[in-house]
């Protein structure tokens, strides 16, 4: 079966966040704009020509297929059929396709407080320049750039219910077996688990880059003021981590979003539709029952979805930024 | 920072989090070294020491060939995404054009449309330009790259305008600024945005698994993949976690080669918050 | 739009037809060179190995008709390979890999040649296969497009060892008797509070093809051979017996005797589990991986109070000359000789899959095989007692909401009846979408 990343990965999202946040997006007209500008007006565009000619080509004709395919039924095989509104109509009384957007709010509502305290707690330990950070900054990351192929096929023997050594070491410690992967109740918070084991070393190092911007004197006036190591923390760490709190925020949902691999291959949805994540229900639409144009509508649906919650995040930062 | 016990047991949380972190690499790594009815066993240590694991892997598939194949195709995504990626990000930070924000604005788009939606079209369009089993229809989809765009780009706007002034009068044109003055002055940035473009392609399983089926075409993940979750490694254990540690290994020794750079890069460009 | 589609489809076929040529050199006639062929074999080593041997005989003694053997291209599974093969263009003159649950995409498409046609086939036909199956393999049009090749029938593999130490006689032959087998069986072995053995384990993902290996079998041994749709392509499941093999699983499931969760490894050969259901092949496997195992076949169980032979899934795999050849008769020629009695007992003896060949028991030439693998004996005595599946559009998406209503059952979210009537509604909302 195969298996990865239709997603960003997770590194790449990064960047995304990056642009996203809100100094950032203030950047680019700040410097950019002074430039001589009429005497090369032409430059701009001829160097970003070679990129936008691939764009169009390897991103826009796909995606102007995709909306033909909306209006269409084509199984690959035989010549596509004019549906008209019929994938719309099915997409709004599609059960399954609403089981799933469950599902990711589910998944988001673990996968990023649990990724966010975790972050901040080892981003924390870090900060105290303790002999090794670098070598703990440095294995902290490294399930971040191993491919979600070897952490899946690593967690499903972890994971596995009688045999896995995860439950072997809770049996060993006198505990029971831990339905992991198996009980509707337990597969999602177990996917969220993988996917935070996976993802966090890059929230790690965000958290520690905030922390060591953080200037010396702020937390040496809250010394002086009396407050408790506790108090400083909320009132002035806290704080001044904001902006890397929402770019955390921003790359976990959009991760969030793109939940595909471990669920593939981990329950392939299951069990009772409790895994079954916005992307695998649409990979499963086209690649398993050949329903492109189907498949087309959901992906669409999906990655409108996406843009708004993404949107609306930005605008509630913006807001609370001013 | 203040007393020693606190300071103690920070550096047993660090401990810890690393066992979490690289244990099941560790316990892995020990798996494919033990016979395949040890691998369940408490005990991560082999009761033998054996590489048949090993060899049934490389016994199956022709892993070598797979990892050149990859070597070659990663190696040409990721140059031409900091090349042309370099030329677009410098257009977009440096020069001021109509439409400039349109066309940022248009590349963040790209970024938020899950590349499942695409897939199909995509599929179709190079099958047409007949690029099945080929290096093309791996490298030419994915030459152009927008994470690394916007990150060469976030730096470049960090870079003073009097650099790029003074080369102008000395006649220079924008190319050359860009590869002789801007990219000596972006090393840090450019690993980092080379490093994420290497590992996204690395780590591609999806794509050459519908376009590729000669096995003599055949990248790295795919291989593994189908070997480990297809039939190849016929449910024996050993041979999966031989297979995948195998596809990991190379990511592995690439970061340590770069780890100091790339977090110290990862800290300081793309992540200004 | 329908014109765009055809444009696209009709570039990928010219352009892969250019993609053909620098992986297959195919002299033109013109050039007075040999005919050659491109053949498809399973990946399986075994059968390569088989391909091998019969395609050096071939060409030893035709040098007009080269032929050229590749495994089919791997992906991820041979099916889905082949589907975008036809639909790009890119197939090969023949192969013997096809599962007829996909030949019907490849008819629509116009990928395969119907065979009826060709010299010689009636009286093929009609000399190898077994005669109760003739008619399984004529499609919706009345022409054949498939010549039927071999096929493995899902059985009850015991490990005679466990069941001997549990006192358990036979073979379990009905639901109860396997009920109170897996009552002795299911245990914890050494005493940590954990079952770690089983009746028997079962990958529980909801994925539909896995469903092949336990509720297809058992429903076609319950309803007596019907399969889920008629001749005429209308669902007409055996509701009765779909309800049985569910209460069947449910009991167990819930009773603990099937874990409920997929077992890492090859817990059979580990000796964790005591049945399972599968084909032939396990026993060539356990003879080389697990050579001290003791095993042997049985038929998969039916419901209480039925009687008969029952009958099971049988993995067929077929033979087909694709469209994109240029030369049919030499591939149909070629692919006769595939099925030729010597090749058929190669087959039986090399990669130990049975042949759909009638009268295997009675060939003399085969009597000290099967004396010497007494387990192929009952596969070769089960190969007349199978059936396929059915050739309706959208099988697979029918086959996942039969795996989901089976979750729901085994999880004791819903009881047997619940899940059949379930399975039923989605199966006819999927067809209304299909038409």
């Amino acid at each position: 079966m195969p298996a990865e990343l239709p997603t960003v990965d997770s590194a790449e999202r990064v960047a995304v966040a990056a642009t996203l946040a809100p100094d950032a997006g203030a950047a680019p007209s700040a410097s950019g704009g002074r430039p001589g500008r009429a005497a090369r007006d032409w430059r701009g565009p001829l160097l970003a020509a070679p990129y936008f000619v691939h764009l169009a080509v390897f991103f826009g004709y796909p995606l102007v297929f995709a909306l033909v395919l909306v209006f269409h039924r084509w199984d690959l095989v035989t010549p596509m059929e004019w549906v008209g509104l019929g994938n719309l109509a099915r997409l709004v009384a599609d059960d399954l396709f609403a089981r799933a957007m469950l599902n990711t709010g589910l998944f988001l509502l673990i996968h990023i407080p649990l990724q966010i305290v975790v972050a901040l707690f080892f981003a924390e330990l870090l900060n105290k320049r303790l002999p090794g950070q670098g070598f703990f900054r440095a294995i902290y990351f490294l399930p971040v750039v191993v491919s979600g192929v070897v952490v899946t096929i690593l967690f499903a023997q972890l994971f596995a219910f009688d045999s896995g050594y995860v439950n072997r070491v809770l049996v060993a410690l006198g505990g029971e077996r831990v339905p992991w992967l198996v009980s509707p109740a337990w597969a999602m918070p177990a996917i969220a688990l993988v996917a935070t084991w996976k993802n966090v070393g890059l929230y790690v190092l965000l958290f520690l880059a905030g922390l060591q911007n953080i200037p010396a004197p702020l937390y040496e006036a809250a010394e002086v003021e009396g407050a408790s190591r506790w108090q400083t923390w909320w009132l002035v760490t806290l704080p001044l981590l904001n902006p890397h709190m929402v770019t955390v925020v921003v790359l976990s949902t959009i991760g969030g979003f793109s939940l595909f691999v471990e669920p593939y291959v981990l329950t392939g949805g299951g069990p009772l539709n409790s895994t079954l994540s916005g992307l695998l229900y649409i990979y499963n639409q086209a690649f398993t029952f050949n329903h492109m144009g189907y498949a087309a509508t959901l992906g669409l649906a999906f990655a409108l979805l996406i843009l708004v919650v993404v949107l609306v995040q930005r605008r509630v930062v913006e807001a609370e930024a001013t | 920072m203040r007393g020693r016990l606190p300071r103690l047991l920070a550096q047993a949380a660090l401990v810890a989090g690393a066992v979490v972190f690289a244990y099941p690499f560790v316990w892995m790594a020990l798996a494919t070294l033990k016979p395949e009815a040890e691998i369940s066993a408490l005990n991560p240590l082999p009761s033998r020491w054996t590489a048949e694991s090993y060899r049934l892997v490389f016994e199956t598939i022709p892993l070598g060939r797979a990892f050149w194949n990859s070597v070659l195709v990663t190696g040409l995504v990721t140059t031409l995404a900091l090349v042309f990626g370099s030329v677009t990000a410098y257009a977009l930070a440096r020069l001021s054009w109509r439409g400039r924000e349109a066309a940022f604005a248009l590349i963040l788009f790209t970024m938020m449309v899950p590349f499942l939606v695409l897939l199909i079209p995509l599929y179709t369009l190079v099958v047409g330009f007949g690029w099945t089993d080929s290096y093309a229809g791996l490298v030419v989809p994915f030459m152009m790259n927008a994470t690394a765009v916007l990150i060469l780009r976030q730096h470049f706007l960090s870079l003073p305008q009097g650099l790029i002034d003074a080369a102008r009068i000395d006649g220079a044109g924008e190319v050359r600024i860009l590869f002789q003055i801007v990219w000596p002055l972006s090393v840090p940035a450019l690993v980092t945005a080379g490093i994420i473009v290497f590992i996204g392609s690395w780590n591609e399983v999806l794509w050459p698994l519908l376009v590729v089926r000669d096995e003599a075409m055949m990248t790295m993940p795919q291989m593994v993949t189908l070997f480990a979750v297809g039939g190849g490694a016929e449910s024996r254990l050993g041979p999966q976690l031989a297979a995948a540690l195998l596809l990991a290994l190379p990511v592995i020794l690439a970061y340590a080669a770069f780890q100091r750079r790339f977090v110290e890069s990862l800290a300081t460009t793309g992540l200004k918050g | 739009m329908r014109r765009a589609a055809l444009l696209l489809l009709a570039l990928a076929a010219s352009a892969s037809l250019g993609a053909c040529d620098d992986g297959t050199p195919e002299p033109s006639p013109e050039a007075g060179g040999p005919v050659v062929l491109t053949y498809w074999t399973s990946q399986n080593p075994q059968e390569r190995a088989w391909a091998d041997v019969l395609v050096a005989e071939w060409n030893a003694a035709h040098p007009e008709v080269q032929v050229e053997a590749q495994p089919i291209p791997a992906g991820q599974s041979s099916e889905e390979v082949l589907l975008a093969a036809v639909v790009a263009g890119t197939t090969p003159d023949l192969c013997s890999n096809i599962w007829p649950g996909v030949l019907n995409d490849f008819i629509r498409a116009g990928g395969v040649v119907p065979l009826d046609r060709m010299p010689g086939f009636d009286s093929l036909m009609a000399a190898r296969t077994p005669p109760e199956l003739a008619d399984r393999f004529v499609s919706a049009d009345g022409h054949v497009y498939q010549l039927p090749w071999k096929t493995n029938p899902i059985l009850m593999i015991y490990n005679a060892d466990l069941f001997e130490a549990a006192g358990v006689a036979r073979p379990p032959r009905t639901y109860s008797e396997d009920v109170a087998a897996a009552e002795r069986i299911t245990a914890d072995t050494d005493g940590d509070g954990q079952t770690d053995r089983w009746m028997s384990a079962r990958d529980i993902r909801p994925i539909w093809w896995q469903r092949y290996f336990d509720v297809y079998p058992l429903y076609l041994a319950a309803s007596g051979g019907r399969t889920f749709f008629d001749a005429r392509g209308e669902l007409a499941i055996d509701e009765d017996a779909l309800r049985e093999v569910y209460g069947f699983f449910q009991t167990l499931y819930q009773r603990g005797h099937l874990p409920l969760s997929t077992l890492q490894g090859n817990a059979f050969a580990q000796r964790r589990i005591a049945t399972e259901f599968t084909g032939p092949w396990t026993a060539a496997w356990l003879v080389e991986n697990a050579p001290d195992l003791r095993f042997d076949f049985a038929p998969v169980p039916v419901p209480d109070g039925f009687d008969g032979e029952p009958v099971t899934y049988g993995d067929y795999k077929n033979i087909a000359v694709f469209s994109s050849t240029e030369h049919p008769e030499a591939a149909w020629a070629f692919a006769q000789f595939l099925v030729s009695p010597e090749a058929d007992r190669l087959l039986l003896e090399t990669t130990r899959q049975i042949p759909l060949r009638a009268g295997l028991l009675e060939d003399p030439a085969l009597a000290g095989f099967f004396d010497q693998t007494p387990s192929m004996r009952r596969f070769a005595e089960q190969a007349p007692h199978t059936r396929g599946v059915d050739a309706v559009p959208s099988l697979t998406e029918v086959l996942d909401a039969i795996a989901q209503s089976y979750e729901r059952a085994i999880y004791g979210a819903e009881t047997p009846a619940e899940a059949v009537a379930s399975a039923g509604e989605r199966i006819r909302v999927i067809q209304e979408w299909a038409h």
